[in-house]
């Protein structure tokens, strides 16, 4: 960001060595899904498990940064989000995530797990309505996950899971843009978009489908088998500028 | 994420790094529509997200260049839905103060790629008019424009260049996009 050719040149050169070149480095593992796929519980067996397998793991949560969450909760309470202000603001909770959490973790040959990555602002704010081109642009300079899990139901499954304990918020069942006022019904039209939404970033993202219909213990060995197949992938150049820009931002370029 | 709505109002852009020549300038173009045209000035931080950044917890970390210009564009939706288009729909004109190309100097001083900022705010009405206000920065230790703020957050946070020095370097950037 703003660098010139010769600081920019080195920040590259470092960001490789520590991420292409490492014997072991730092991996971004991120689980993704709409609600009542079982995914949290999924996260937290791998941790566990990750962490028997001697790796130093730290997570992040979506809209979990300390400094944008406030800000969104409250907004969020008294129902004032457009689907742009709700992108927006969520972007930037990623943001600060990334640039305070993911990448300091990374650089750190710790391992991330993302319980929720971008693909849930993509999924959701298009299910809003929004373009996804345009979305997919908040999130740049992009950090791509070493592997994505997605988490697959469909929406009665999600549906069912959701509504058997709690009424979803007015957010989580998409009464902003559905007209819905009940907010199970509103539930359940929301899903299915956001699951269509879903779907199609899970092909053109490459994600790793998991049948989240399946039994919690069966997924979670799939989960180790599709690890151990996945984390000797090589590290994607396509991450480099977000590397060098978070370099740059934390003075490493002077 | 075209913004291709029109209405018959007018929509003011005045732009620029100090926030008292912003706003007097806003002041002195709303006095000089008729008064039943004047829809009002429409300032930055409206829906308040500045303000809460203030008072957040120092522990939960400094927001980037990148962040900042994620919450002026969701400041700027805000302003847009309740002060912005809601006047213009009445016919109304608006003087927005700052608008999008104060954000976009500051990106831009700031390293973030033109691209990235124009896609960031592609939701933005055109504005019918746009009025650039070259003065300097205020000197007052107070951040009274969205510049000075965010200049202000990034030197704190370690940035090469000063408070002042990003604010003038935004400055330039606004010069540039005049000419252009």
């Amino acid at each position: 960001m703003g660098q010139s050719a010769a600081p920019l040149r080195r920040l590259r050169d470092r960001a490789r060595q520590r991420f292409a070149g490492a014997e072991r480095r730092g991996l971004l593992i991120a689980f993704e899904g709409p609600d009542g796929s079982g995914k949290t519980t999924q996260r937290k067996l791998f941790k566990t498990w990750l962490q028997s397998e001697g790796h130093d793991v730290v997570t992040t949560k979506w809209n979990s940064s300390a400094l944008i969450k406030p800000i969104i909760k409250a907004r969020k309470t008294v129902q004032a989000l457009s689907p742009e202000e709700f992108s927006l603001l969520h972007a930037a909770d990623f943001r600060h995530r990334v640039e305070q959490t993911v990448l300091p973790a990374l650089w750190a040959g710790k391992t991330v797990i993302a319980d929720r990555f971008l693909f849930t602002g993509l999924a959701r704010d298009v299910a809003r309505g929004l373009d996804l081109d345009w979305v997919l642009k908040l999130y740049q300079p992009l950090l791509w996950p070493d592997l994505i899990f997605y988490f697959a139901v469909t929406p009665d499954t999600s549906s069912r899971r959701v509504t058997a304990t709690r009424t979803p918020n007015y957010y989580e069942s998409g009464r902003d843009v559905t007209d819905l006022d009940d907010p199970v019904e509103s539930y359940y039209a929301f899903i299915k978009r956001v699951i269509r939404e879903y779907e199609s970033l899970a092909v053109v993202f490459n994600m790793i489908t998991i049948d989240a219909e399946q039994p919690i213990g069966e997924q979670h060995h799939k989960l180790r088998e599709l690890f151990r197949e996945g984390r000797s992938r090589p590290w994607s150049e396509w991450n480099l500028e977000a590397v060098v820009e978070w370099l740059a931002l934390n003075g490493y370029g002077r | 994420m075209k913004a291709s709505w029109r209405a018959p109002g007018r929509l003011i852009a005045i732009d620029g790094v100090n926030g008292v020549a912003v706003r007097s300038t806003a002041r002195a173009e709303i006095k000089r529509v008729a008064q039943a045209q004047r829809g009002g000035i429409s300032t930055w931080d409206a829906s308040g997200v500045f303000g809460d950044l203030i008072v957040a917890d120092p522990e939960a970390g400094r927001p980037s260049a990148r962040t900042l210009l994620l919450l002026y564009a969701a400041d700027l939706a805000f302003r847009l839905r309740w002060e912005i288009r809601p006047a213009i729909v009445e016919g109304r004109t608006v003087a927005a103060a700052p608008y999008v190309a104060t954000a976009i100097a500051f990106g831009r001083a700031a390293g973030v790629s033109g691209g990235w900022l124009r896609n960031l705010f592609a939701f933005a009405m055109k504005p019918d008019e746009l009025r650039l206000v070259d003065k300097p920065p205020a000197r007052t230790p107070h951040a009274i424009s969205f510049v000075d703020f965010g200049c202000a957050h990034l030197s704190a946070n370690g940035h090469s260049l000063s408070r002042r020095e990003l604010a003038e370097r935004a400055r330039t950037h606004l010069r540039i996009s005049a000419r252009l």
